[in-house]
């Protein structure tokens, strides 16, 4: 079934990025976000269930979802829909709490759905903070100190 | 899952003086008389800055007195990509669940209780 090209990428500033192609129209592909009860049917890794979902589906509106793993642990996700451009585009904020209940970091995820005669190329973008970073990479040279870093930890691993 | 240092650390990282620091010292250990050399900035200023990353636990510095070289400290940076790697894995899995599910619909045969 799957025709996937699944490029996920990690990019050397610090953002997610990845593209999943689905055999399905995009209108439906789209409609899997928007409606809670497509939504709990593959939201999150398997063995996880999601115990309740509240989606307020316009921008501005608020989203949550409780969903236990397998361990009994209980995690909450929440954000605010900032934008929803059916049945291109869809912004939120996304905010996974931790284990005590205090907000991780806030990050915008942005997904767009583009219409491939019939299938439907998904491009998931996640950014938070290290968006800020990204964006003044260059004028600070922040991405060769990433380097740097990355080869200062290889040499010091052992 | 998301230790809330992660958020020390990002706000430290959000300031270009302070990553500009950082990219001085990923080259090696440096003074805050050399770190302040390339910003037109008092010493002051730069050691608040130093001060930030110190508590973010980013940098290490030295004990002697005059001389307190700064250091990079590799932990937390490795914590913010593993944050990110914590994502990825979440959205590979969930979507290899969408296609699955796309699948079903489209075939028109849902499986009852076989919502996990």
């Amino acid at each position: 079934m799957a025709i996937t090209a699944d490029a996920a990428a990690l990019s050397a500033e610090r953002e997610l990025v990845i593209t999943r192609i689905f055999d399905a129209p995009r209108r439906l592909v789209s409609k899997m976000w928007t409606e809670p009860e497509h939504l709990v049917r593959w939201w999150g890794p398997r063995g996880v269930t999601t115990i309740s979902a509240r989606m307020d589906v316009r921008p501005g509106g608020i989203w949550s979802r409780s969903m236990r793993a397998p361990d009994g642990s209980v995690i909450r996700k929440h954000g605010v829909y900032r934008e929803i451009v059916a049945p291109e585009r869809l912004v939120l904020t996304y905010v996974t709490d931790d284990l005590a209940g205090n907000p991780g970091p806030e990050t915008l995820v942005t997904v767009t759905f583009a219409d491939l005669c019939g299938k439907t190329r998904l491009t998931l973008h996640q950014a938070g903070f290290a968006s800020v970073l990204a964006r003044e990479a260059h004028h600070a040279g922040w991405t060769s100190c990433l380097e740097r870093f990355a080869e200062h930890l290889s040499a010091n691993a052992a | 899952m998301l230790p809330d240092h992660l958020s020390t650390t990002y706000a430290a990282l959000a300031d270009p003086t302070r990553r500009a620091i950082l990219a001085r010292l990923a080259a090696g250990e440096a003074t805050v008389g050399e770190l302040a050399e390339p910003f037109a900035m008092s010493l002051p200023a730069v050691s608040k800055h130093l001060k930030v990353l110190e508590r973010a636990g980013l940098i290490a510095r030295g004990r002697k007195a005059q001389w307190r070289p700064c250091r990079l400290e590799a932990g937390p940076l490795k914590d913010a990509a593993q944050w990110l790697e914590h994502y990825r894995r979440f959205w590979d899995d969930s979507f290899d669940r969408l296609d699955e599910y796309l699948g079903e619909l489209q075939r028109g045969e849902r499986k009852d209780g076989d919502n996990s």
